[in-house]
């Protein structure tokens, strides 16, 4: 999975990262990926929830100790 | 696909301006478009001094060490983010003259305006919360 960005949000809680993967993504191209990593348990709903709202694909998640990995792609 | 989100905040204790700027910035965040009605203690919220203090409701001073704990943002960072993805915060001005404010009293870049500008944003709004 070829992310361009990887976006640090450990230890924000809500709406941080969130707020934070928006501007992330901002400033990618259509196609590419970008991948987060956030330890907000609150983020296993919204993360989807936002790129589904937003129109970007959660291509990949998985969890690691107590990390939460998303890699979502732009639309 | 951008849709509105009014948002009416009246009440100006810490944890009101949490749920008040919380939703805000995770709907600005999702694209949509933004505005607030700050009205009676809602201004508060918005007070160039009270806004960086907010009280705890009483009783509820514990849940301090909580939110330090859960690092959750302090109030003038989350205004900031919400300004920046530009949502649109609108005081209310008869609320303002009752209790004697003046636009130089709330944060920069606020409208003022009275119920009918919230209410021209919010007559098409997908969603209207009151806090």
């Amino acid at each position: 999975m070829d992310a361009v960005k990887v976006l640090d949000a450990k230890g924000l809680a809500c709406p941080m990262p969130i707020v934070k993967t928006k501007k992330a993504m901002d400033e990618l191209e259509s196609g590419q990926i970008l991948e987060i990593h956030t330890t907000d348990k609150g983020a296993l709903n919204d993360l989807p929830a936002w790129a589904k709202s937003s129109g970007h694909e959660v291509v990949k998640q998985e969890e690691e100790n107590e990390v939460i990995k998303f890699w979502i792609k732009k639309a | 696909m951008s849709k509105r989100v009014a948002i009416i905040a009246s009440n100006g204790g810490l944890f009101d301006a949490y749920k008040v700027f919380n939703i805000a910035t995770a709907a600005a965040a999702t694209d949509q478009e933004v505005a607030i009605f700050f009205t009676f203690e809602g201004l508060n919220l918005i007070h160039k001094e009270a806004y960086q203090q907010l009280p705890m409701p009483e009783g509820k001073e514990h849940y301090a060490e909580g939110f330090q704990k859960a690092n959750i943002p302090a109030i003038p960072e989350l205004v900031e983010m919400a300004q920046d993805m530009g949502v649109k915060f609108i005081g209310c001005q008869m609320t303002m003259d009752a209790l004697g404010l003046e636009k130089a009293d709330l944060l920069d870049g606020i409208e003022v305006g009275g119920a009918v500008t919230f209410l021209d944003f919010a007559k098409d709004a997908d969603v209207t919360l009151t806090f």
